[in-house]
């Protein structure tokens, strides 16, 4: 069981070990690629880094600060019109792919934007507004979730405590509120900023040029246009450095639970006031609109396409294949979680602390390690040992497994050391085999396991960067073929495949929360 | 027999002794004040916590190298007996031997009064019923030596009364050799063939 639990841990550091191998061996001029340390004092180089560390910090700050009273609306005002719903709708927003909120940008806010001639002539969507505009709509309904995740944790008892001893508005902010969120703020800071200090997509399309550029969209630069190696190892290896550190630092501070069942069944909170309540609607309402705005900016792009004439099939097949890629590379992922997670599981029930949050890293190092960077190391080392015409496919699906996979550990994961705590030590006293114990574990897991499928379900149908490398035109998925009618200026098409895409992705996630509240409800 | 002879534990780097026999099939008593020991005692005779330095020999062989699921050891824990998303039907076919005859289990479940709540979850079972559930399943496992923590703590008296006798005439039947913790002098004089008090001298 823990050779097994070695093995997938140690392929999954092949793949970027493998990666980063593939870019090191590659020698174009006969000259052995290194790293180029002279970037390092570059002007260039430092206002990548610093641009990188803005943007991610900016988006963090923004998200977190705008999401806390919208979690207190919620919290405070359960019976808010819509409430499950608007909760669903963050769910959706922060794992829908990027390509579709960015079709409902460019739509609403774009040069030629609805609302776009409200915002003056010097508006302008590209560069850091339009960044921090696209990490903010991704990112604050997760910060909105955790936070009132966090708030519903308090116990009735605080309140009747504090109703007892008289304490004001601002005490109770202070005393009871404040604590309950303090303790998760910087774990989840933490996390916006390691996501969006990732980011790719955003960037790439809504940067604006080398003043708005971050490590990971200067990699794809210096791959694509240079093909510069040494310059591109030396960013992935900063990349690798700054995102790494934080999430070690961040494993060490633990995770954050976002999606847990809402719950309203809550006995005893303050009641706000009539004006109060007026607030919690008025700022409820705003949060709803700011996140259906840019879905609702793709149907009047709908509109434009005469429907009847639409050529379906050139979007229904892509829907399939995008749909089969995910299924197959979400299932790998959940498999391959388990048994990443089997050598830290161990090394905890040893007692050996250290090693198990090493093997915690590695089994999340994906997370860190640059997409792009791990594709194009990867493609480099196979060109010449294989067909990749022929067997591309298999690696966008093998690869999207790989780099989903921190997301289906970070699910996967809490559950187990729940079971391991609990447990553990009654499975070792009964001398259970591997089959009872996998009978044993699965009625524990089924519900985190299903939940984790459709989470990597939906991250995996939002790829761009893998199949942008490995891809090829015979197996086409939704979101590249979004990408190709937004190159080249097809708006309505982009926008009815957008909207397909948005729909699969709203059922999933509709699918998900039904499953969840009927486990809830059993 | 059960050997242990200068058996030392380290737990929170205080080490603690242990000098002890225990005669095949014999039922032992450990007490002692809260904090002295005994559940360390009992870990680590199972496997759950490792001995700095000493003898553990069952039949004249060392169990030191052995892990948990290698010992001939079975452990009634004082919490976390039951996997709680299992129904206790399913609980019960955990580590029993494929040997043991229905009649045994059924004639046990009737003794302790708990053979209605077969279909039930532990989470619908009062803390009485679970501690009788895992005590029918931990004595009834094929392994020789048999280790109770505090097994009778939340029975009331009409149950305590039914689950002493019973746990008595099963491990002497079987010849098992059972170490027992507990705080009650009632249960040490019900069960036990004799008893020890652990001192708390490191």
């Amino acid at each position: 069981m823990l050779a097994a639990g070695m093995l997938a841990l140690g392929f999954s550091l092949a793949v970027t070990v493998l990666a980063f191998y593939g870019l090191i061996g590659f020698d174009s001029s006969g000259t052995e690629s290194r790293l180029d340390t002279r970037l390092l004092s570059d002007g260039y180089f430092h206002s990548v880094v610093w641009f990188s560390i803005k943007q991610a910090g900016l988006s963090a700050l923004l998200a977190l600060v705008l999401a806390w009273p919208v979690a207190r609306a919620l919290y405070y005002s359960p019976g808010l019109w819509l409430r499950q719903s608007f909760l669903s709708l963050c769910v959706l927003s922060f794992v829908m792919p990027t390509l579709i909120l960015i079709t409902g940008l460019v739509a609403l806010l774009g040069r030629q934007g609805l609302i776009s001639p409200w915002l003056g002539q010097d508006w302008n969507l590209y560069g850091l507004p339009g960044i921090l505009i696209a990490h903010v709509y991704l990112n604050l309904p997760f910060a909105i979730r955790v936070q009132l995740l966090q708030l519903q944790h308090i116990p009735d008892s605080s309140w009747k405590l504090a109703a007892q001893l008289k304490l004001g508005a601002w005490q109770r902010l202070r005393l009871i509120e404040w604590p309950a969120l303090r303790a998760g703020m910087l774990q989840l800071f933490g996390f916006v900023f390691v996501l969006c200090f990732n980011s790719f997509a955003v960037v790439l399309a809504l940067g604006g040029g080398p003043r708005a550029t971050t490590l990971e969209v200067a990699i794809y630069q210096s791959l694509k246009y240079d093909f510069n190696i040494p310059e591109a190892l030396t960013l992935a290896w900063t990349q690798l450095l700054i995102a790494g550190s934080l999430f070690l630092l961040l494993n060490r501070l633990g995770g954050n639970q976002w999606l847990g069942v809402d719950s309203t069944q809550q006995h005893w909170t303050p009641k706000p006031g009539a004006a109060m309540q007026r607030l919690h609607r008025l700022l409820y309402a705003t949060a709803a609109l700011a996140l259906l705005l840019p879905l609702l900016a793709l149907v009047p792009g709908v509109l434009q396409v005469n429907l009847a004439r639409f050529d379906w099939l050139a979007i229904a097949r892509p829907a399939f294949i995008t749909l089969l890629i995910a299924a197959i590379a979400g299932t790998g992922a959940l498999l391959l979680a388990y048994a990443t997670l089997l050598p830290s599981r161990f090394a905890r029930t040893e007692g050996r602390n250290t090693l198990a949050l090493l093997c915690d890293w590695l089994s999340t190092h994906a997370l860190v390690a640059p997409a792009m960077v791990v594709s194009v190391g990867l493609y480099i080392l196979l060109l010449p040992r294989l067909d990749l015409d022929h067997w591309g496919m298999l690696f966008v699906v093998l690869l999207n497994m790989v780099l989903i996979l921190p997301y289906a550990v970070q699910q996967l994961r809490p559950r187990l050391l729940q079971f391991d705590r609990q447990y553990e030590r009654l499975v070792r006293s009964l001398k259970l085999g591997f089959q009872e114990r996998l009978r044993i574990e699965w009625p524990y897991m089924r519900r985190a396991c299903i939940t984790s499928f459709a989470l990597m379900l939906l991250l995996a149908m939002g790829d761009v960067a893998i199949f942008s490398i490995f891809g090829t035109s015979d197996w086409t998925t939704l979101p590249w073929l979004i990408y190709g009618y937004a190159g080249t200026y097809r708006m309505g098409e982009a926008s009815v495949a957008s909207l397909l895409l948005l729909l699969i992705c709203a059922l999933v996630v509709w699918l998900f929360q039904h499953f969840e509240k009927g486990q809830q409800d059993a | 027999m059960l050997d242990i002879e200068d058996l030392q534990v380290l737990r929170d780097q205080q080490p603690l002794r242990y000098s002890l026999q225990v005669q095949r099939g014999e039922i032992l008593a450990i007490q002692g004040r809260s904090g002295v020991g005994k559940t360390t005692l009992l870990d680590c005779i199972a496997g759950f916590a490792s001995a700095h330095c000493g003898r553990l020999d069952w039949q004249g062989q060392s169990l030191l190298g052995l892990g948990a699921a290698q010992r001939p050891v079975s452990m009634l824990f004082q919490d976390h007996n039951l996997f709680e998303h299992l129904s206790i039907a399913d609980n019960l076919s955990l580590g029993l031997s494929a040997t043991l005859p229905k009649e045994t289990l059924q004639s046990a479940l009737d003794t302790l009064e708990v053979a209605e709540l077969l279909a039930r979850r532990p989470t619908e079972l009062s803390g009485g019923q679970r501690q009788r559930i895992a005590l029918i399943r931990t004595l009834l496992r094929p392994e020789p030596i048999v280790l109770l923590d505090e097994p009778f703590a939340e029975l009331d008296p009409h149950s305590r009364q039914r689950a002493t006798d019973w746990t008595r005439r099963t491990a002497k039947a079987a010849q098992k050799t059972l170490l027992m913790v507990t705080h009650q002098y009632e249960d040490v004089q019900q069960v036990a063939d004799r008893a020890i008090m652990l001192l708390g001298i490191t």
